[in-house]
């Protein structure tokens, strides 16, 4: 009796240590996963004349906020302006930001300047130089605010909704499958424009939209938008460059078994996408507002394209890694990945398909209980100023959501190419959005199936 | 018991030692554990191997059973050269002295194994398993685990785990080190029986002088490495061959070569008895020596006494020498601590001894000494 | 208990705490204990507790939160959904089979180092074995990816990885990849209980096998690998459930095409979906419970 109860009491013991490092690992394990990748997975993105410390602002230690922070902390003006802080500065040109960056920060903001910032972002979003030193808005928003940045990727939407209710960051870039789970869970906040001299220059195509506002008031800065993308390999697909997303869903091609998939629930609505132009019958008008038929189809599409299927990525430097290794012949992508891996030598190409595309408009958000909200702000403001908007929409390859943007772009096409002002191109390109029981596409007679299901049911395709 | 009828002569040998040596260590770092070793162990002999540790005589016994390789020498099982071969391919069976029980097994299934290992049938290794058991006491502990039992029944399992084979050898390393003196005494007895009832060669080893002497047919005495003497044990107590022969088995005096040739009138150790001297209270015998002497200490042990006594010189002076004697308790008419006394011992119960000692070693060779001859004073 | 007069040295406060646990014995067996015992009752069991507990939240599908109100779907979900229990299976599979062959490989590994191996190359090869374990879990993860890309017509480097240009051939991003990459990642929590557990074989009973007729395979199966069960099933539940929770190496080694307990946990848990993922993680506790209460028998417990 006595021994089997002490039997009972060790073995619930061990078991709860083991249960612990079973969930613990569900989290912490995979910070070092994304933050250590780069260093491993991609050691070939190094950057031409790199004289930049590598990685430092970009792979900062998981989810703690650093402690160290170089510039003056609290209240004091950043030692980088030599002119004198605050409100007495004249406007424009001899406030070092204004000349070089276009940029001049709100005096009152920058006079409560934290410190240090922390942001969840997508890849590419923050770039200090490491990757390639001609690209590098981290450095000069240090040097201009004395806000240290302290950048954790996010690999899916899901994850930084994750990220994001642990309340440690101060802000996330999200995209529109993020945003209204955010707002509606309470983690980010409304905006005060009148602190972000910014906003007013923002396009007004991505203003006031149904992801980023909610009664008409903001919920965060317009970042830019672009399509997701169809990638091939050029030589593999030397006869005819593919212009459909059939590529990835039918077989006959040569990419057969190297399809490169993004693993993540969101990527049910590229299937929908692909249905709406390709089965009419079905009746899909918004790849987010799916009823349980329409849902079913997009599922047994995916069930169906798995054979294809030689990756499921889920961190971007997998999917440039197999693209420059030739595993991978077509998948989705984004434009970032396409030129880092042109960049080493892969023999790709990117296009969007006729069936338009599923794409992102990002807007960056502040955290409800953000802890550097001063720091928060001038980087939503400085990141959608010209210069910095311009050099993330050309390193991203995405649309800048800051007009004046275009007039900086080393390449004077980018906006042109990039269809910054023609909302016409946008028509078709699907930004992602959280799927709801309420259709999104403003049916009323039946009920979509909403994006707890969609997880559901990747999941349970992918097992 | 009584006198050894075996001789080498007059059966075949079950064992043969030929020149047998192991080195240990390396080239740079040798240690010689045995060297140069001849003997011949006749069938159904109960032979042991004594002497101190480190003395090579366990080495001897793993080289028997192919545990160890010889450096040099040859190794012959009934005539048969296996110096060669692997333990698994000799008939001969060990105890351990920690016994070897495999612990995972049970008693029966310990003393089933070399059979299982040979391929005999279930039924009939179960029951010769058993009829081991049943002789040597343990048939009601089949179904225990070694750990379940006491010193002696392991040491049991142990002997009946190796005679279950019946091997034309076995071979004891020290099966009763381990236990206490009671149960030692007991087992000693129950050995020895065992022995005679089966009647396979027994070579046994062990450091235990009064052990050797009770139960063997004839003992080889090793020092360093090498065979001392070789005897009945009679042989090894009356007549040691050698200084260290007479000083391992039992208690002997060695009488330097001064104190002999004053004595005896010849330069050379000899060895002597305690309990061959006697006290003397009147006349000396024909044929005794007889000398006088200081008690210096009297140890009571029952029955008998020990007494240290320190010899005088002929003109009364003391000399340095010292003297051991065992006399019965009660004859000690007369003698008191501090006291004079005279000894004396039959001429015939001293020996000259080939001394072994390193530094004045002038022989290896074991020296007999004759019953009869002896070297007379 | 002796009243000894305390030895001088001691200052008179020392001396009174001293002669306090003293006296009483089982406050300082108190004060010893109270820390280990609060972290074992508040960080395991509590947070195991917690564990089942926040399995039975009901996830808010707009803000993807837990909320309070209570339900069992997430756990009817975890436990009879064929497609998850399909997972589970394939986990259990994968679990056992790189345990099976950590088994087969660190055997006569130890047993080489154990008793073959001279005393000095022993102690070179024990840190070999130990080696790996220095070098970043990641950093392995990857180096087996690298060495198993297959060749591609189309790549920048068209010959493959070490294994695709070496030999010519390469089990590709699959299942095999799976086990090849955990048994190698494992395989040191195997060798070193084996190796512990041959150390403390007392060589005599490998006498006595040879002695009673056993040649030294029949001595090994015999005799070796019984008295090893219980530092086989020590090493046992190393591989096991390290295999069992990996998440990560699945998902490099075959570009995230096989999904294993651990990836559907973590994949969940991002939704995220909390509950949910709660409600699978009492898998893999159930099954190293099972596992666990197996090895007892075996007697790991005295083993590790």
């Amino acid at each position: 009796m006595t021994t089997s109860s002490k039997r009972a009491r060790w073995g619930v013991a061990l078991l709860s240590s083991l249960a612990l490092v079973a969930a613990a690992c569900g989290s912490d394990a995979k910070s070092a996963a994304t933050t250590a990748v780069p260093a491993t997975a991609a050691p070939t993105t190094a950057a031409p004349a790199d004289t930049q410390a590598p990685a430092d602002t970009q792979a900062p230690a998981g989810t703690e906020a650093p402690a160290e922070t170089e510039a003056p902390a609290g209240t004091e003006a950043p030692a980088a302006t030599d002119a004198p802080a605050g409100t007495d500065a004249p406007a424009g040109t001899e406030v070092p930001g204004a000349t070089d960056y276009h940029w001049t920060p709100d005096a009152g903001v920058l006079a409560g300047a934290e410190g240090q910032v922390n942001l969840i972002a997508w890849a590419g979003y923050v770039e200090d130089g490491s990757n390639d030193a001609a690209y590098d808005w981290v450095t000069p928003f240090q040097d201009l605010t004395g806000c240290k940045v302290n950048t954790k990727l996010g690999n899916t939407s899901d994850e930084m909704v994750q990220l994001m209710q642990s309340g440690e960051y101060d802000g996330v870039s999200a995209s529109g499958d993020a945003t209204n789970r955010l707002i509606v869970g309470g983690d980010v906040v409304a905006i005060d424009t009148a602190k972000l001299p910014s906003y007013a220059d923002v396009f007004d195509g991505l203003k006031l939209k149904p992801w980023n506002s909610v009664d008409g008031k903001p919920f965060g800065m317009p970042h830019g938008r672009g399509a997701n993308l169809l990638v091939y390999n050029t030589e593999a697909f030397a006869e005819s460059a593919p212009d459909s997303w059939g590529v990835l869903f039918t077989s006959g091609n040569p990419s057969d078994g190297a399809v490169s998939v993004y693993d993540s629930p969101i990527y049910i609505a590229d299937a929908a996408l692909y249905l709406m132009a390709t089965q009419p019958d079905l009746g899909i008008t918004n790849p987010y507002a799916l009823d349980q038929a329409q849902f079913d189809a997009a599922i047994a599409l995916l069930d169906q394209q798995k054979a294809l299927v030689g990756q499921y990525w889920g961190v971007y430097t997998d999917q440039q890694a197999a693209l420059e290794g030739g595993t991978v012949l077509a998948g989705t992508t984004w434009q970032v990945i396409v030129n880092l891996a042109k960049a080493n030598g892969a023999t790709i190409d990117a296009v969007k398909p006729v069936e338009g595309a599923t794409g992102w408009s990002d807007t960056w958000m502040i955290a409800a209980k953000a802890a550097n909200p001063n720091c928060m702000y001038l980087w939503m403001d400085w990141i959608a100023s010209p210069w910095a908007n311009a050099m993330v929409a050309e390193w991203f390859g995405e649309a800048p959501a800051n007009s004046k943007s275009c007039g900086l772009t080393s390449d004077p096409e980018h906006c042109a190419t990039y269809h910054a002002d023609d909302e016409a191109f946008w028509t078709d390109v699907w930004y992602w959005q959280t799927a709801t029981e309420e259709c999104v596409d403003g049916r009323t007679d039946t009920k979509c199936v909403p994006y707890t299901e969609w997880v559901n049911a990747w999941n349970k395709l992918r097992a | 018991m009584g006198e050894s009828t075996i001789t080498g002569a007059r059966i075949r040998p079950a064992v043969q030692l030929v020149g047998l040596r192991k080195v240990f260590g390396t080239a740079a770092n040798e240690v010689v554990a045995v060297d140069d070793v001849h003997l011949e162990i006749g069938e159904g002999e109960f032979f042991s191997l004594l002497g101190p540790s480190g003395s090579g005589k366990t080495t001897v016994l793993r080289m028997i059973a192919g545990f160890e390789l010889p450096s040099a020498g040859a190794i012959l099982l009934e005539g048969q050269d296996v110096t060669r071969l692997a333990p698994y391919d000799r008939d001969v069976n060990t105890v351990f002295q920690d016994y070897a029980l495999f612990p995972h097994l049970s008693v029966h299934e310990n003393v089933e194994y070399g059979l299982k290992v040979k391929g005999v049938k279930k039924t009939e290794r179960r029951r010769r398993a058993g009829e081991m058991l049943e002789s040597v006491r343990l048939a009601q502990l089949g179904s225990r685990r070694p750990s379940q039992l006491s010193g002696g029944q392991r040491q049991r399992v142990a002997l009946a785990r190796a005679l279950v084979n019946q091997p034309k050898v076995l071979l004891l390393d020290e099966p009763l080190g381990a236990l206490d003196l009671k149960l030692r005494e007991e087992l000693q007895v129950e050995l020895k029986q065992v022995q005679r009832e089966v009647g396979i060669t027994f070579v046994f080893v062990t450091h235990d002088q009064g052990e050797a002497l009770s139960m063997s047919n004839r003992i080889a005495v090793f020092n360093h490495g090498r065979i001392e003497q070789v005897g009945s044990p009679r042989d090894i107590y009356d007549h040691p061959s050698t200084s260290f022969v007479a000083g391992f088995v039992g208690t002997s005096n060695l009488l330097n070569a001064a104190l002999s040739h004053r004595l005896f009138g010849v330069d050379a150790v000899h060895s002597l008895r305690p309990e061959r001297i006697r006290l003397v209270h009147a006349e000396v015998a024909d044929g005794e020596t007889c000398v006088s002497g200081t008690v210096t200490d009297i140890q009571y042990l029952g029955a008998d006494c020990r007494l240290r006594v320190t010899l005088d010189n002929v003109d009364g002076t003391t000399s340095g020498d010292r003297m051991l004697a065992t006399v019965a308790s009660d004859g000690l008419v007369g003698v008191a601590l501090g006291g004079p006394v005279r000894l004396a011992w039959p001429r015939f119960a001293a020996y000259t001894v080939s001394s072994t000692d390193p530094t004045t070693d002038q022989t290896t060779d074991p020296m007999r000494v004759d019953f009869t001859g002896g070297t007379p004073p | 208990m002796s009243e000894r007069t305390p030895v001088g040295g001691h200052s008179a406060p020392l001396r009174g705490v001293n002669r306090l646990f003293r006296r009483h014995r089982r406050l300082g067996l108190a004060a010893l204990l109270t820390p280990p015992v609060f972290w074992l009752v508040v960080i395991y069991i509590a947070s195991l507790g917690l564990l089942i507990g926040a399995a039975m939240f009901r996830l808010d599908p707009r803000s993807h939160k837990p909320t309070t109100e209570l339900t069992t779907e997430n756990l009817r979900t975890a436990f009879t959904d064929w497609d998850f229990v399909n997972v589970v299976v394939r986990s259990v599979f994968v679990a056992a089979t790189v345990t099976v062959l950590c088994l087969v490989i660190a055997l006569p590994m130890a047993f080489y180092i154990s008793k073959i191996a001279k005393p000095w190359a022993r102690r070179g090869l024990i840190v070999a074995v130990l080696m790996p374990l220095w070098a970043g879990y990641l950093v392995k993860g990857y180096a087996w990816k690298a060495m198993l890309r297959p060749a591609s017509k189309f790549g920048i480097d068209k010959d493959g990885g070490f294994l695709a240009s070496v030999f010519g051939w390469t089990p590709g991003f699959g299942m095999v990849a799976v086990i090849l990459a955990l048994t190698y990642l494992w395989l040191p929590y195997m060798v070193l209980p084996i190796y512990a557990g041959l150390d403390r074989l007392p060589p005599s009973l490998l006498d006595a096998s040879g002695d009673l007729g056993a040649r030294p395979l029949r001595t090994f199966r015999s005799v070796i690998v019984p008295m090893l069960v219980p530092s086989i099933a020590a090493g046992s539940i190393f591989t096991f459930s390290l295999s069992l929770g990996d998440y990560i190496v699945p998902k490099v080694v075959t570009e995230g095409k096989i999904r294993l307990l651990g990836n559907l946990i973590e994949s969940t848990l991002l939704a995220p979906n909390q509950p949910l993922a709660a409600a699978f993680t009492l898998w893999p506790l159930m099954i190293i419970i099972t596992y666990l209460i197996g090895m007892k028998r075996l007697g790991a417990f005295e083993s590790l």
